[in-house]
């Protein structure tokens, strides 16, 4: 693949030699400059894939580029919900991609429905339906 | 508790915090990207002598300014609540609460969205995005790409990523639906394209920019848009084209591109699939304003301004004591605006802390004229109709201050 | 195709919905979940704001058709406890 980095620009000049810094995304080492984002210095490497959607498992990336959309959050260092794109990178950092989630409540699994409303009615529920007193609040 | 706290460290944020500090003012300065500079950071347009503007220089330029006066300035933090104090403003942010005696927010604008089917591959994103990733990270966005959406700030930045050395196979219009109905519109984007003409030059456009405000000229000059499109410094822009859909399996592979009659309906049988790794949408701007909100401003919506915009005055000033805006959250203009109208806000706060300093009343209505002049000399403009929609807003203000 | 990205809802949904329910904007935003996902509607809300209108009829009113509520950005349990300092 062709390097993407604008190494030379004809009005915003060369890029001088920025640091190396090495970093991980789902255990693969990769390097970027100092001064990148985790999404720019993906991006350099042509991975564009970011995470999944928590439910549908379909693929994102990054979508505005300056932290308003979240499209692009991952993990970092164990923290979820970090936006790559405004986040630099550090020596050692571990990125991990977002993964698809359980959804319990989703309606194919329950009938929409029958679902609890308030907590009342979830509470009646469990009295009546599973003889067990509804936890002390 | 400091004196002013200013949530955004773009033009408008550090022109208010080194007016702010030559007043002497404790200042602090927050803002969730990792560089101050706001989006100066990959502006990059060439004047009309010729000379380049780069913005990430002119936001160095503000940025030492401020940092030699002494402005406390700190990225990486998000403020995502505003609570009004008995003597202030109590700002919550990531990095703890700040408190503050007067607040300015100047967070910008955000890219509204032209959905078209596949906007979610990976690949797909807005034209705002290309730009930073661009001129500031400075990685390519793709080998090949498409611009849905023509407007003056995708036109802008396709040149900068031409500049860059990115293909751009053409820009084209998004289908038509029921978000995308004006920018899908060939009628309605020949106006937008008639207003950078002079920047552009090219036959059609300027036959399209002088004659425009006959409507049947436009209609014209839609009908005869050449089939080839027009370059725009040497990137086809295409009017009687619209992006169907964006395909691929896990990353962008192709789009489909049909044309389209002057009315914007698809024109059957004419579509034609592109090979791309990469699509830029342009939706234009709409004022960020969600933490006026928060901090019980009251809005109105006008469309010159880009949307919803908190009621202030032409001294920055909104009916909430001490609580200021300034920028594109007051509507959507060129970066030298939201400098001036930042210097405007700056010298307000300065005065209602300062009283009736001598001379700084003066100093206001210079700075007053100085936002009117920076919008007059201004060479494009992303709503022709601004000063329409600025006397608006001072109205409002007024009758809103009269009923409360 | 998706309007709201966060919520994968889509032009479809919110017309369903609508003539389903035949309902105000504000219900077809609370049954859908149109513009209340994870980035708080900052992508989609104009978008989702202009499908409502042409559905609904409702014209955008002055104040902001979603009604903000803070926070505007996801935080944390901790930071919202105040663990953070006072700074």
């Amino acid at each position: 693949m062709r390097n993407r980095r604008i190494e030379e620009h004809p009005v915003l000049g060369s890029l001088r030699n920025r640091k190396a810094v090495s970093f991980t995304f789902d255990g693969k080492t990769c390097e970027g400059r100092e001064g990148d984002t985790i999404a720019s210095a993906l991006l350099a490497h042509g991975i564009r894939q970011l995470r999944v959607h928590e439910e549908s498992g379909r693929p994102r990336g990054i979508y505005c580029n300056i932290g308003h959309c979240f499209e692009c959050r991952v993990t970092v260092d164990g923290k979820a919900g970090v936006r790559a794109c405004m986040t630099e990178i550090r020596e050692g950092m571990a990125v991990e991609s977002g993964k698809v989630l359980p959804s319990p409540l989703n309606s194919s699994v329950f009938e929409a429905d029958e679902m609890p409303r308030t907590y009342a009615e979830f509470a009646g529920k469990q009295k009546g339906d599973n003889k067990k007193e509804a936890p002390d609040a | 508790m400091r004196d002013v706290v200013i949530i955004g460290a773009g033009p408008a944020g550090l022109s208010a915090a080194i007016a702010c500090r030559e007043w002497d003012l404790s200042v602090l300065i927050i803002d969730e990207f990792p560089k101050p500079g706001g989006r100066l950071l990959g502006q990059l347009h060439q004047e009309p002598d010729g000379e380049w503007w780069n913005g990430i220089k002119e936001a160095g330029k503000l940025l030492n300014h401020a940092t030699e006066l002494g402005a406390d300035i700190r990225c990486g933090v998000s403020a995502h609540h505003i609570e009004k104090a008995d003597n202030g403003f109590k700002v919550h942010t990531d990095a703890g609460v700040f408190d503050a005696e007067q607040l300015l927010i100047a967070t910008g604008a955000a890219e509204s969205a032209a959905p078209i089917p596949g906007w979610t591959l990976p690949g797909v994103m807005s034209i705002g995005a290309a730009q930073v990733m661009t001129n500031v990270h400075r990685v390519r966005v793709g080998e090949r790409g498409i611009v849905v959406g023509v407007n003056v700030l995708s036109a802008a930045i396709a040149r900068e990523l031409d500049l860059a050395g990115t293909e751009l196979h053409s820009m084209v219009l998004p289908a038509k639906n029921p978000v995308t109905k004006h920018y899908g519109d060939p009628g309605e984007v020949m106006d937008g394209l008639a207003r950078i003409a002079h920047m552009a030059p090219s036959r059609i456009l300027r036959f399209g920019s002088i004659l425009a405000r006959a409507g049947w000229v436009r209609r014209l000059a839609v009908r005869l848009y050449p089939k080839r499109g027009v370059k725009v410094w040497g990137i086809p822009v295409h009017i009687r084209k619209a992006a169907l859909k964006i395909n691929g399996r896990d990353r962008v592979e192709s789009v489909t591109v049909c044309n389209i009659d002057p009315a914007g309906k698809p024109i059957e049988g004419s579509e034609r699939t592109i090979p791309v790794d990469f699509v830029c949408i342009a939706g234009g701007l709409y004022p960020l304003a969600e933490l006026a909100a928060v901090a019980g401003c009251p809005f109105r919506y006008i469309e010159e301004l880009g949307g919803h915009v908190p009621v202030h005055n032409e001294r920055m000033e909104t009916p909430i004591d001490g609580l200021y805006v300034a920028g594109n959250i007051t509507g959507i203009e060129s970066a030298k605006v939201a400098a001036a109208q930042g210097r405007l806000a700056g010298l307000s706060i300065v005065r209602h802390r300062a009283k009736d300093k001598a001379g700084l009343g003066q100093r206001i209505d210079e700075a007053m004229r100085h936002v009117t002049a920076i919008r007059e000399q201004a060479t494009i403009q992303f709503h022709p109709e601004v000063d329409k929609g600025r006397s608006k807003m001072e109205n409002i203000f007024k009758e809103y201050r009269k009923a409360t | 195709m998706i309007i709201c990205r966060c919520e994968e809802v889509t032009l479809e949904d919110i017309r369903d919905t609508f003539h389903t329910y035949k309902c105000s904007a504000r219900e077809v935003k609370l049954r859908t979940r149109a513009g209340m996902g994870y980035c708080g509607g900052r992508t989609c809300r104009p978008a989702v704001d202009a499908v409502l209108e042409e559905v609904t009829g409702e014209k955008p009113g002055d104040d902001l058709p979603l009604k903000v509520q803070p926070p505007v950005r996801p935080v944390s349990l901790s930071v919202l406890g105040g663990d953070g300092d006072h700074a």
